[in-house]
């Protein structure tokens, strides 16, 4: 019998979080895993954009500033799909809690914002299992421009630069965040996101999170 | 909503896309080869792209072919981000700047190779979704024995040429001659799905060039060219 009731059929559970980059799911999702632990179960944490050869791939061919809006696409699905296949199936197949630093909503948002179909896009993706549950951080574009340029910097593609939306870097970021928000505020019904004040202090987004996962374990 | 396929339309651009498909061994790069020289005695703009050479990701897809480290599926997708580069990058600028496109394999091989790999034969169709039609393209049909015949006269096939990544059999050879009969019918499926012409690849170089250059007059003569 399986240790929880999930939405995919597999034995482990499948916990996302969304956000755009500032929105805190690094820090909410290292406190998450401390949490389940806690409780004794199984936990793995995989994150957008790491798999072995192509994460390379993707960074080497974004430094050199090679590509366009459907390479961009193609390259973070083939990553997708070697992380789902050698990482994320794996790990669900032996029943462990896998929690997601983004998942393909990224890519509906980033690369619909790029001029992309979303049922092209869809059909990309149309294998991954569906998330027992998606939590989403939001945070207004303001906010995430003062939390980015207080640490990493604007960073050219997580400005949308490569689309050519302004020649201002501050003005592109703004302009590019904004229209990911609102493509994930798109979603947030269709896809039952439980969507969560990204500025409240991490300790009560903490707790939040924390009441709807103890739904989906026996705790 | 259903996803609308350029694939199925004329692109509408002043230039022309000409394709070879078939597995290896069928002499379609032959035939390419000397029809763009033939092409280009005629002072005809004429361009080459090979399937899988964009320099862009085919370094990662060489690698990562040796590692044996991917699956079919994710191997589809990166042979289409090298594919969707090189129509960025060489194709659609060619076809605006009004060239004559030669392309030795396209999207087809995609669909032949990678559901014979056991991907959904829909998926990769949409997947390719955003690739031009081509005015003009020529299967060169050639039996996996024939094939394998003039592939490995001197060497033992590839690992994945064989489809040795699929554990049909543990006998390349045997492998190669099971995987390449599985591209071979996906082909044919193709023929009329989206109009690929059919060539018999065992007809002489000298026959199978005249047939080719018919085909293309043809297709240059609807644009208005005259050779």
């Amino acid at each position: 019998m399986a240790q929880y009731k999930s939405k995919h059929g597999y034995e482990g559970l499948l916990i996302v979080i969304e956000g755009t980059d500032g929105s805190g799911k690094s820090t909410q999702i290292s406190r998450l895993k401390r949490w389940i632990e806690d409780q004794s179960y199984g936990v793995m944490v995989s994150e957008w954009k790491t798999s072995m050869f192509i994460a390379d791939a993707i960074n080497d061919a974004k430094e050199r500033n090679l590509l366009n809006a459907t390479t961009f696409s193609l390259l973070y699905a083939a990553d997708f799909a070697d992380r789902l296949e050698n990482i994320i199936l794996p790990a669900l197949k032996a029943g462990f809690v896998v929690i997601l630093d983004r998942y393909v909503y990224t890519a509906y948002a980033r690369d619909k914002v790029r001029g992309h179909d979303i049922e092209w896009l869809k059909n990309l993706y149309d294998y991954a299992p569906e998330p027992d549950m998606v939590f989403y951080l939001d945070v207004p574009v303001e906010i995430l421009l003062k939390r980015i340029i207080g640490t990493t910097g604007l960073d050219y593609w997580e400005s949308g630069r490569d689309i050519g939306l302004s020649r201002d870097f501050y003005k592109s970021f703004q302009i590019y965040q904004g229209k990911c928000l609102e493509e994930y505020h798109k979603m947030i019904d269709e896809y039952g996101f439980i969507s969560l004040d990204g500025t409240l202090n991490e300790k009560d987004i903490h707790k939040k999170i924390v009441n709807e996962v103890k739904k989906l374990l026996d705790v | 909503m259903k996803y609308k396929s350029r694939l199925n339309e004329p692109h509408n651009l002043p230039g022309t896309l000409v394709c070879v498909e078939g597995i290896d061994g069928s002499g379609k790069s032959t035939q390419l080869v000397i029809l763009r020289d033939w092409l280009k005695s005629l002072k005809q703009d004429v361009i080459f792209t090979e399937w899988n050479s964009s320099d862009l990701i085919s370094q990662t897809t060489k690698l990562a072919k040796k590692k044996n480290l991917l699956s079919p599926r994710t191997f589809s997708l990166l042979h289409a981000v090298d594919f969707a580069d090189r129509l960025e990058q060489i194709i659609i600028p060619a076809l605006k700047a009004g060239f004559i496109v030669l392309a030795d394999r396209y999207v087809y091989t995609a669909f032949s190779r990678d559901v014979a790999r056991g991907v959904d034969r829909d998926w990769v169709r949409k997947v390719y979704g955003f690739a031009v039609k081509p005015d003009l393209t020529l299967y060169f049909r050639v039996s996996e024995e024939v094939s394998l015949e003039r592939i490995c006269s001197n060497r033992s096939p590839k690992f994945y040429e064989a489809g040795m990544d699929l554990k049909i059999s543990n006998d390349p050879y045997e492998s190669y001659k099971i995987f390449q009969k599985r591209v071979n019918d996906e082909y044919k499926k193709m023929i009329d799905e989206y109009g690929l012409i059919e060539v018999d690849a065992n007809e002489s170089i000298h026959k199978k060039q005249l047939y080719f250059r018919e085909k293309v007059k043809e297709v240059l003569a609807q644009k208005g060219i005259t050779l």
